[in-house]
C-alpha cells in the first residue's frame, strides 16, 4: 500500500521514527527532521562506501533507500498521519463513510459546475473560470483549515500517555479522509483549468 | 588510486580529476586541448581515430572537390544514439549514417564491413581520455562519468555498458547538472536555491537544487534528452541550403561541409553581428551572409522548448522563478547571447558562467571523484529519479509506484501473486514516463518471477522490491514472503545489451598482440580479488569490534583460501570464493550501517550539550 499523494510506502514493518532517530511524537520541526535526514545521510550514503565490500554497499543502498523512505514519510503532515494509522494497526475505510454531509455536498456541487464549464460555449468559458477560481480559494482555505485540525489532533496524541485512545483515532481518520476527498476534487479542478487554458 | 571524473559528451569529452583540494582538467600531451571532440572514425579492421583527428577524417569538400570518406566513417554525437532502440532514432538523424540495422532493442552502425553499437563507439572515447591520462603514467581504473539527468534507465545502463567496454569501472554516475552544481558548490559560488541551466550539443537539463551546509539536494529535474546545440546547427544548415536539390543537400560530403562551416558561422556571432559562410560546390559556390539576429530568429524556438521545460521543473519544486537564488549556465550551447538574455528574463537575474561552461561538468565530476575516495566529509549529494516508474497493471493501466523527482537511492515494495491455480511465472512489466497507459510509456525491463510451487491462485505472496541506485538505475529483488526465502528474477531489457553480447565485444576488442581473453578474465577475477580483501581489512580495522569470534575466523579461513587461488589460475574458483566471501561478511557489513548510524546519533548528543 502506498500513499497515493508521494507514493511513499505505508506499512507497520518500517519504523520511520526510529529510522531517523526521533521520538515517536507526531509534531515534527521540520528543521530538526531534515538535520536528521542529512545526518544520517551522511554517514550511510553509498558514496561514503565505493571501495567498500559489495556487502557493505549493498547494505548501505538498502539503508539509504529505507532512511529515505521515512524522511518523506514524516516529512509531509498527512503522509505522517496515514502512516501513524498503519502503524497502530488501523486502515483508511475504503467507503470513506465518515465523510460529513456538508463535504459530500459541495463536491457534488463543484463537479455540477465543472461539467458546466466543459460543456459551456467557448465564449461563456471565461465567465465559468472566474467562478472556478473563486471555488478553488475557497477550497484551499478549507484545506488549511483541515492542516490545522491535523496539526492539533497530532498535538493532542503527543500529550496523551502511551497505549490506544479511540477516539484521537477516529478523529485522525475522519480529518485525513476530508483531506483526501479534498484533495481530488482540488486535483479535478485544476486539471479542468489546465484544459481551459490549453483551450 | 585515484578515481577520475569523466564528462562524455555529445559534441565534446573531457577527463579530470583532484588535484589536491581544487579540481582540474587533463590536457591532451602534443595539443594542450582540455577537450576531446566525441568523434570516432572507423576504417575497415576497426577503430582508427578519435577527436581531431577522426574529424580531419570526414567526408568535406575542399576547393569544390571531395576528400576523405571513402571506407572510413566517421561517426558524431553518438550520445543521441545511447540505450536507444532502432525505431527511435529521430528522422532528421537517419540520412547522417548508414545504419545497418534498425529493428533491433540497439541501434547498430555499419561501418564497413563491420556493425558497431553506440556503446561501443562510445567506449572508443573513454579508451582515448584513459590513453591521455596514462600518458602521464597513471592508471585510470575506476571513474565516474556524467549524464544527462533526464536520461533514462536504458541510456544510462547504455553509458555504464561503455565504461564496461572501455576496461573501466564506473564506480557512479552522476547527473550532469547536480556535476555543476558541485563545482561551483566547492568555491562556495552558488548556495540557496540554485537553477542550473545545462544547454549542451545534443540534450537540455534543467536541474533545480538547494545548497546548504554541503548538502546538495535536488528538488525537481526536467530535460529532453533530444535537445542541443547540434538541432541549431542542423536548422541552420538548412538555411544555408536552402533551393538546393535534395540529393545534393543529402550528399554526405556537401553536408558535412556545410554544418562545419554552420557551426563556425553560429560561433562567430557569438562576439560579432555579422558573419559570411561560402560553400565551394564541383559546379557553383554558396555564399550567404547570416545577421546575429537571424541566427537568433533560427535558434528561438528551440530555446523556447528550454524554457519550457525550466517551467515545468520550477511547478515541480513548488517554486517560482524569483524563489531562485542563483542560475548556473552550463554548456556551449549557453554561449549564445540569445540564450543568456532568455535564461535571464526567465529567472530575472543574471545568470552565472564564472565557471568555464564547457569545462564545469568534468570539474564537478572530479569533485564527486574525491567524494568518493573519502574527502569532502561534509558533502552530501541528494538527487532524483528524473521519470516516474511504474508497472503495467490490468487494462493496460500504467500504475505509478515511484514518482519522479523522488530522492535516490529509494525503494518501494509491491506484493504480488497468481491469478490462476498453479501459476508457475508472474511476469511483471516495468516501466518510465508519465502518462496514464503503458503503451504510452518507455518500456524499461519485463520481470519473471518463478518458478512458483503449485499452490492455489492468490495463496502466493511475493514481494518484489524495486530499488533505484545512487546512479538511477533499477535494481529488482524479489523474496517469497511463505517460504522466507529470495524468490529469483529473470530480467529481460527492453532496451540494451545483453551480458552475452558485452563479452562477445569484450572478446572482439582485444588487439593480436595482446592477452587473449582467458587471460583478461583471470586479471579481472583477480581484481575483485584484491578489491574484496583490501576493503574487509579496512573494515576489520575501522569496525573490528563488531565481529563476533567465530565470524572473524571463518571470514579471515575464506580469506586465506581466496588469496590461495588468486596465486592460481583458475578464475572460476576465485569467482566463487569472492561470492562466498561477500556473503560471509554480510551480518558485519549490516552492523556497521547499524553502527554508523549510532555514531551520527552521539555526534547530536555532544552538540545538544556544547
Amino acid at each position: 500500500m502506498v500513499c497515493d499523494q508521494c507514493g511513499a510506502p505505508l506499512g507497520a514493518e518500517l519504523d520511520c521514527f526510529a529510522a531517523l532517530e526521533l521520538p515517536k511524537k507526531l509534531r515534527i520541526d521540520s528543521q530538526a527532521l531534515e538535520a536528521a535526514y542529512h545526518r544520517l545521510g551522511r554517514r550511510i550514503h553509498p558514496d561514503r562506501f565505493s571501495s567498500g565490500s559489495a556487502a557493505v554497499r549493498s547494505a548501505s543502498l538498502r539503508g539509504t533507500a529505507l532512511l529515505t523512505r521515512s524522511y518523506r514519510t514524516l516529512r509531509d503532515p498527512v503522509s505522517r498521519g496515514l502512516y501513524w494509522l498503519e502503524f497502530s494497526g488501523q486502515k483508511l475505510g475504503e467507503n470513506n463513510q465518515n465523510v460529513p454531509p456538508e463535504l459530500a455536498a459541495t463536491v457534488f456541487e463543484v463537479q455540477e459546475e465543472l461539467a458546466e464549464m466543459r460543456d459551456a460555449a467557448p465564449a461563456l468559458r471565461a465567465g465559468f473560470r472566474e467562478k472556478i477560481e473563486g471555488r478553488r480559494a475557497e477550497l484551499e482555505d478549507s484545506m488549511t483549515e483541515l492542516k490545522s485540525q491535523l496539526d492539533a489532533n497530532f498535538a493532542a496524541w503527543d500529550a496523551s500517555g502511551e497505549g490506544d485512545h479511540p477516539e484521537l483515532m477516529v478523529s485522525l481518520k475522519g480529518i485525513l479522509s476530508r483531506i483526501a476527498y479534498l484533495r481530488t476534487l482540488i486535483r479535478d479542478v485544476d486539471r479542468e483549468l489546465e484544459n481551459l487554458k490549453a483551450a | 588510486m585515484r578515481i577520475f571524473g569523466i564528462d562524455l559528451g555529445t559534441t565534446n569529452s573531457l577527463i579530470a580529476a583532484m588535484d589536491g583540494d581544487r579540481p582540474c582538467v587533463f590536457e591532451d600531451p602534443s595539443t594542450r586541448a582540455k577537450v576531446l571532440p566525441s568523434v570516432v572514425a572507423i576504417g575497415p579492421d576497426g577503430p582508427v581515430a578519435v577527436g581531431d583527428d577522426a574529424i580531419a577524417l570526414e567526408p568535406q569538400l575542399s576547393s569544390g572537390h571531395e576528400s576523405g570518406g571513402g571506407n572510413v566513417a566517421v561517426v558524431r554525437s553518438v550520445k543521441r544514439y545511447m540505450g536507444l532502440g532502432g525505431s527511435e532514432v529521430a528522422p532528421e538523424d537517419q540520412p547522417r549514417y548508414a545504419f545497418a540495422d534498425l529493428s533491433g532493442p540497439v541501434v547498430r552502425f555499419k561501418c564497413g564491413s563491420r556493425i558497431y553499437t553506440p556503446p561501443q563507439i562510445s567506449a572508443e572515447i573513454l579508451r582515448a581520455l584513459k590513453t591521455r591520462v596514462e600518458a602521464t603514467a597513471e592508471k585510470v581504473e575506476r571513474v565516474v562519468i556524467t549524464v544527462p539527468a533526464y536520461f533514462t534507465d536504458g541510456q544510462r545502463q547504455a553509458t555504464k555498458d561503455a565504461g564496461r567496454l572501455a576496461g573501466l569501472e564506473v564506480v557512479r554516475l552522476v547527473n550532469e547538472p547536480t556535476a555543476a552544481s558541485l563545482a561551483y558548490g566547492l568555491e562556495k559560488m552558488a548556495e540557496g536555491k540554485v537553477a542550473v541551466y545545462d544547454f549542451g550539443g545534443g540534450t537540455f537539463d534543467i536541474s533545480i537544487l538547494n545548497i546548504a551546509g554541503g548538502v546538495f539536494e535536488v528538488l525537481a529535474t526536467n530535460g529532453d534528452t533530444h535537445l542541443g546545440g547540434d538541432d541549431i546547427d542542423n536548422a541552420l544548415v538548412n538555411w544555408i541550403l536552402e533551393g538546393l536539390p535534395d540529393s545534393l543537400k543529402s550528399e554526405r560530403h556537401v553536408w558535412n561541409t556545410a554544418r562545419h562551416e554552420a557551426e563556425s558561422a553560429k560561433k562567430r556571432l557569438s562576439e560579432v553581428d555579422q558573419t559570411e559562410v561560402t560553400i565551394q560546390l564541383p559546379n557553383q559556390t554558396i555564399r550567404k551572409k547570416i545577421s546575429r539576429s537571424k541566427l537568433e530568429s533560427i535558434a528561438i524556438p528551440f530555446v523556447e522548448r528550454t524554457l519550457e521545460r525550466c517551467s515545468l521543473a520550477l511547478k515541480d519544486a513548488k517554486l517560482a522563478p524569483s524563489d531562485i537564488d542563483a542560475v548556473v549556465l552550463v554548456g556551449g550551447s549557453t554561449r549564445m547571447p540569445v540564450v543568456r538574455r532568455s535564461v535571464a528574463d526567465k529567472f530575472g537575474r543574471e545568470p552565472l558562467c564564472s565557471i568555464d561552461p564547457d569545462l564545469v561538468v568534468a570539474l564537478g565530476a572530479a569533485v564527486q571523484a574525491g567524494v568518493l575516495m573519502g574527502s569532502q566529509q561534509e558533502m552530501l549529494l541528494l538527487d532524483v529519479v528524473p521519470l516516474s516508474l511504474g508497472i503495467e497493471t490490468m487494462g493496460g493501466v500504467m500504475e505509478r509506484i515511484i514518482h519522479r523527482n523522488t530522492t535516490i537511492p529509494t525503494s518501494v515494495t509491491e506484493n504480488f501473486t497468481t491469478a490462476v491455480d498453479n501459476q508457475t511465472h508472474v511476469d511483471i512489466h516495468v516501466l518510465q514516463g508519465e502518462r496514464e497507459m503503458a503503451r504510452d510509456c518507455r518500456s524499461l525491463a519485463r520481470f519473471k518471477l518463478g518458478p512458483i510451487e503449485p499452490q492455489p491462485a492468490g495463496y502466493p505472496k511475493i514481494a518484489v522490491t524495486f530499488l533505484i541506485d545512487a546512479n538511477g538505475i533499477l535494481n529488482v529483488t524479489a523474496r517469497d514472503e511463505r517460504a522466507g526465502r529470495e524468490h529469483s528474477v529473470d530480467v529481460k531489457p527492453s532496451y540494451g545489451l545483453t551480458d552475452d553480447e558485452i563479452e562477445r565485444m569484450l572478446e572482439e576488442a582485444i588487439d593480436l598482440g595482446e592477452q587473449d581473453l582467458e587471460e583478461r578474465l583471470l586479471t579481472v577475477a583477480r581484481s575483485d580479488g584484491e578489491q574484496i580483501l583490501a576493503a574487509l581489512r579496512k573494515q576489520l580495522g575501522e569496525w573490528g569490534s563488531l565481529v563476533e569470534p567465530d565470524e572473524r575466523t571463518s571470514m579471515e579461513d575464506a580469506a586465506r583460501r581466496l588469496e590461495a587461488a588468486m596465486e592460481g589460475r583458475d578464475r572460476e574458483l576465485i569467482s566463487r570464493l569472492v561470492e562466498e566471501l561477500n556473503h560471509l561478511s554480510t551480518p558485519f557489513a549490516e552492523r556497521i550501517m547499524d553502527a554508523a548510524i549510532k555514531l551520527a546519533l552521539e555526534k547530536r548528543s555532544v552538540e545538544e550539550i556544547s
